[in-house]
């Protein structure tokens, strides 16, 4: 089957032949669909991590706005606009006005090049993986410098354990990424997807893959500052971390950040270890091929990703949180060896040729 | 005498090799997981109750205590003799066990038992030390009143001799006659004959059937 790639970018290149105006329209297009996308499913989010909360810890969740609570971040949004937005006395406010700005600037970058079906991308750069990593990264700038503005020592202990753990964690996760990129021998997001038109690489690539992911799925959970690696929030030693004096829409902003990026960790993690949106293929079955492709491959995207969202709810529901030597310990001891092995392994694959579908 | 002492040895820590202790780790998280999985897909482990929905099925648990109770038979008898340990054990004096003689026989016996919910923190000290097991907790936990007088209550239906005693008189009639009704809000101490206002004339009566309902049912 032959996939068409079209991105909002290519459009707009199209269009700039005609004149400014049509690429302008396209840009613009692009922005508020991000835009769009990140206000619902930022709410969509919250609604599900409640729900799903909830019912981990045999409570309900949200049950009394609308139906079954579905109405509740919505009142919760409007709650957040209407707040009074307070910054400390003695803080530096325009920093401290600006960081919550950078941490949603970073999510909102990352989310331009996610490919969420062959039509629908806004941007594909053929440097995707670099680019997801290296934008990515401004998300802990944010977290510092709302930290340090604050002029409060729990934002700047919990801002100082998000700098280290994020720079930390950000290794494991590249090396896992560079696995992909040596298999498919493209930074290119949708070619990485195309490459694995014959199988996604969590399995072609026999263990290696899988190792790959997990270690990937582990140190993405640490970067974004989740539970079982919250350090930074730590409510019961921190009360908030980095976020302590921040109220109202700039609070929401790194709230927001935070369940956006739980999506895009999941959907990268997707697009290089589970194809994407690319159907579930077995290299040379063609009619059972022709079977999975009757699914859109927007459904397969959404499902992949929702599924990872679900897992990752699923530990935060679960674990304790680690201690700060054990969350160190653990990158640099485990992860790191681990994933200097496997991507030494799989590069020792590629050059012989031993994996599916070759 | 002699005194035997046990060897107790401090388990020792086992440290596996790396790959051992991660796949142990791995082990354990996956059990810690496969519980929250089982209660996300069974909804009937939830706990939580739909409060001011499902008041009328809302059924309290039997160990919830919030109301002292005093049990009477179904003759309406109750077991109390009036001995005053409950008075002397309440840590915080929410208790008053005012007793009288009997005018017939001089014997001493319940006039009226006086609970004050206002003072009271619940801890089930009276129950447990009653020897004759009058009291009880019961789960009705709809207290708010408007009117703070509302929370001295007396427990004792009636004021007269216990259980034991009144059974000893064979007659019903004689055995009535023993029996002075007592109202649940109606001692010296809370209202003392004032009326509150914006509460009718009979609303005892209302809101010891109200009270009754709540207990037995």
């Amino acid at each position: 089957m032959n996939w068409e790639i079209k991105t909002v970018a290519m459009f707009a290149s199209e269009a700039l032949r005609e004149g400014y105006l049509g690429a302008a329209g396209y840009i613009i297009l692009g922005v508020v669909a991000i835009a769009g996308f990140l206000a619902v499913l930022g709410m969509v989010l919250i609604y599900a991590e409640r729900k799903v909360a909830g019912h981990f810890q045999c409570r309900l969740g949200p049950m009394r706005v609308g139906w079954h609570g579905v109405l509740q971040t919505v009142a919760d949004t409007i709650k957040l606009f209407l707040k009074e937005d307070i910054v400390p006395f003695q803080a530096d406010k325009v920093l401290h006005i600006l960081a919550p700005l950078f941490t949603l600037l970073g999510t909102l970058l990352v989310l331009a090049v996610v490919p969420f079906s062959p039509g629908m991308q806004v941007a594909d750069v053929n440097i995707g993986v670099v680019y997801v990593t290296a934008v990515g990264g401004f998300g802990v700038l944010g977290i510092l410098l709302g930290g340090w503005s604050s002029n409060n020592k729990w934002s700047l202990v919990g801002a100082m354990r998000a700098g280290a753990q994020i720079i930390s964690y950000e290794v494991s996760a590249t090396l896992a990424l560079l696995v992909v990129v040596l298999f498919s021998g493209s930074l290119k997001l949708s070619d990485i997807i195309l490459s694995q038109e014959q199988g996604w690489w969590i399995w072609r690539a026999p263990v290696v893959g899988l190792v790959g992911f997990v270690i990937f799925f582990i140190a993405s959970t640490a970067e974004i500052n989740r539970t079982p690696f919250d350090l930074p929030e730590g409510e019961s030693e921190l009360t908030a971390g980095f976020h302590t004096e921040y109220s109202g829409m700039r609070f929401a902003f790194f709230f927001l950040a935070e369940f956006i990026n739980m999506f895009i960790i999941s959907a990268i993690a997707a697009t290089l270890y589970l194809g994407g949106w690319m159907p579930f293929h077995i290299g040379g079955l063609d009619g059972f091929n022709a079977v999975m492709d009757l699914l859109p491959p927007g459904a397969w995207f959404a499902g992949k990703t929702s599924f990872l969202i679900f897992v990752l709810m699923w530990f935060r529901w679960t674990f304790p949180r680690l201690r700060v030597d054990q969350l160190m310990r653990l990158e640099w001891k485990i992860l790191l060896p681990i994933g200097f092995v496997n991507l030494i392994a799989a590069a020792f694959m590629v050059m012989f040729g031993w994996y599916y579908g070759n | 005498m002699e005194i035997k002492f046990k060897t107790l040895v401090a388990p020792e820590i086992k440290r596996g090799c790396l790959m051992g202790n991660m796949f142990n780790a791995l082990g354990s998280l996956w059990k810690g997981m496969k519980i929250t999985i089982y209660y996300l897909t069974h909804p009937s482990t939830v706990v939580t109750q739909q409060y001011p929905e499902n008041r009328e099925t809302l059924k309290m648990m039997d160990r919830f205590r919030a109301q002292l109770t005093m049990a009477h038979d179904e003759n309406g008898h109750h077991t109390c003799t009036a001995c005053g340990i409950c008075d002397q054990n309440c840590p915080n004096g929410s208790i008053n066990v005012v007793d009288r003689k009997n005018p017939i026989t001089g014997k001493k016996e319940l006039d009226r038992y006086i609970w004050r919910m206002d003072s009271c923190t619940f801890c089930n000290i009276c129950v447990q030390v009653c020897p004759f097991g009058t009291l009880e907790m019961k789960g009705n936990f709809e207290a708010s009143v408007y009117d703070r007088r509302l929370f001295v209550y007396t427990l004792n239906k009636y004021a007269g001799p216990d259980q034991k005693n009144l059974l000893k008189i064979e007659n019903l009639d004689d055995r009535k006659k023993q029996m002075e009704s007592r109202d649940i809000f109606g001692g010296p101490v809370p209202l003392s004959g004032q009326s509150i206002a914006g509460l009718e004339a009979g609303v005892f009566d209302q809101l010891r059937k109200t009270e009754e309902a709540a207990t037995n049912g």
